[in-house]
């Protein structure tokens, strides 16, 4: 089931210095397999998770999430 | 595999192998017309029960030792709110069915247990398999 929202997080993970999963799960209180669901778009993060992760990538919210319908 | 998604696998594998062995044995007993009730069979399969998913609980935290020391993140905790929230439906349906053989006959005590005992372990089995689906295909 494809959800509306689309996301950046693996782009921004590369410019990151190649951050893996597990480093973006560890600075958000995540599990790795959550940061890879919410990459496939398998799941829809909560609005302090997203923010948590934009704040990771220092982007702001609208750079890692768009709204796709 | 998370921590938490090896712990649904332990808890659906457990069930099948424990209280199946019980349940098989008994509906056997039953449709070869010696309907007794085998209280200790009941306690054998719920000791091995514990014991397997203490000793494959472990083994799960040992091979993921981060997963398993940390709480449930977000996706998780709603996995498991939903599989829950399935679960209660399935057991809602399952006591009501309890009321069949009480209308079809006058089932002793040790059968309605029988019977309520069986709709605990379906609903647990539902819940494990819920959270397994939901851990797999995302929701």
């Amino acid at each position: 089931m494809a959800l509306p929202i689309a996301n950046q997080i693996r782009r921004l993970r590369f410019e990151h210095g190649e951050m893996t999963q597990a480093e973006l799960a560890e600075r958000i209180g995540m599990t790795r397999q959550t940061i890879a669901a919410i990459e496939a778009g398998k799941y829809s993060p909560s609005l302090e998770a997203a923010f948590r992760i934009a704040q990771v990538f220092g982007a702001p919210l609208d750079q890692v999430f768009q709204w796709i319908g | 595999m998370s921590f938490r998604e090896k712990s649904a696998w332990i808890t659906l594998v457990t069930v099948l192998l424990c209280f199946g062995a019980y349940f098989g044995t008994e509906f056997a007993h039953w449709f070869s017309g010696d309907a007794r009730s085998n209280g200790f069979l009941l306690l054998k399969c719920v000791g091995a029960f514990v014991i397997l998913q203490l000793v494959l609980t472990l083994a799960a935290a040992w091979t993921t030792p981060k997963d398993g020391r940390t709480p449930r993140d977000e996706r998780e905790r709603m996995i498991q709110a939903r599989s829950h929230s399935i679960g209660y439906y399935v057991l809602v349906v399952l006591m009501l069915m309890l009321g069949v053989p009480l209308h079809l006959g006058h089932p002793s005590a040790p059968e309605m247990m029988f019977y309520a005992l069986l709709g605990v372990v379906i609903t647990g089995l539902v819940v494990s398999a819920a959270q397994i689906v939901m851990f797999r295909r995302g929701f």
